[in-house]
């Protein structure tokens, strides 16, 4: 057993599962960190991207390591679309913020707090 | 998989990698953009060594084409124009917990792929044969994807539909000034 119990990560190379594993799960955390630690809205919503481009990864993988199914593929498409659908969304809330604040900082926009 | 084509994969995730750090931690929020531009080609790229052309396509399309253009228009739109858009410093609070929860989801998923690395590296193994003559024999995948969305997810596919001609009608609404 090597590095957290992944024999030798390194030794994949573009026909290994774990390879593209790991990077979906460096994605996702990256996803996370940036979520979490930023204050613009639209930064916020890049993060979510990130998430969900590492959902994808990690559902196209498993397809094509379990026999080359297409099913994985038709759900990283839906994942696409679900992001598509909600990039358009926030972003408008971010637009209708930004109208009535003129600031998209999103410690600032507590008026539901108050 | 010959040296060439392994050093061009290692690139591409390295590549990849290198811009997701730098969405996170760029000081203004137009370079984080840019940098996820070039995630997103990193990732399409990534489709391509996983042989799902067409989701490659789509992803260039839909995330480059589409939800990036919407994001610089919303970036560029809610700066003030004298400055460059950027945001306010971030707190070592807010960058700390960050980091925190970051570090501990990858941990968490890469103890879980370890603990299912066994068995994944005897698929990996017993794919491997197989995939040789896979790679050349496999045509017409874009033709399966299109039996299986019209087929087996017609319903998933229609709802998503539905899902997004809602959520464009519902942003037009929330974008638009009141004119009242």
């Amino acid at each position: 057993m090597g590095v957290l119990g992944i024999s030798n990560p390194f030794a994949g190379g573009p026909d290994n599962l774990l390879t593209y594993l790991v990077l979906a799960a460096f994605l996702f955390a990256v996803g996370v960190f940036t979520v979490i630690s930023r204050r613009n809205a639209v930064g916020i919503l890049m993060g979510l991207e990130l998430i969900l481009n590492a959902a994808g990864v990690n559902f196209v993988a498993f397809a094509r390591f379990h026999g080359h199914q297409l099913d994985g593929q038709v759900f990283a498409l839906f994942i696409i679309v679900l992001a598509a659908a909600e990039a358009a969304v926030a972003l408008a809330l971010v637009l209708a913020v930004f109208q009535t604040r003129q600031d998209i900082e999103m410690q600032t926009v507590d008026e539901l707090k108050r | 998989m010959d040296t060439a084509a392994s050093l061009v994969f290692w690139i591409t995730i390295l590549f990849t990698a290198a811009s997701a750090v730098l969405v996170g931690t760029a000081r203004k929020i137009l370079h984080a953009a840019f940098a996820l531009c070039l995630c997103f080609l990193g990732v399409a790229a990534i489709y391509v060594f996983l042989h799902a052309d067409f989701l490659a396509a789509v992803q260039l399309i839909v995330y480059v084409g589409g939800i990036l253009v919407l994001i610089l228009f919303a970036v560029m739109f809610s700066s003030h124009s004298q400055e460059t858009p950027g945001e306010t410093p971030r707190g070592a609070f807010a960058l700390g917990a960050g980091a925190l929860a970051g570090a501990a989801v990858f941990l968490a998923f890469v103890l879980l792929v370890g603990r299912l690395s066994p068995p994944l590296e005897g698929q990996s193994a017993a794919y491997a044969a197989e995939a040789y003559r896979h790679t050349v024999s496999v045509t017409g995948k874009e033709e399966g994807l299109g039996h299986l969305l019209m087929g087996e997810y017609l319903l998933p596919f229609e709802v998503a539909s539905i899902v997004i001609l809602a959520a464009l009608l519902g942003a037009v609404v929330i974008a638009r000034k009141e004119t009242r």
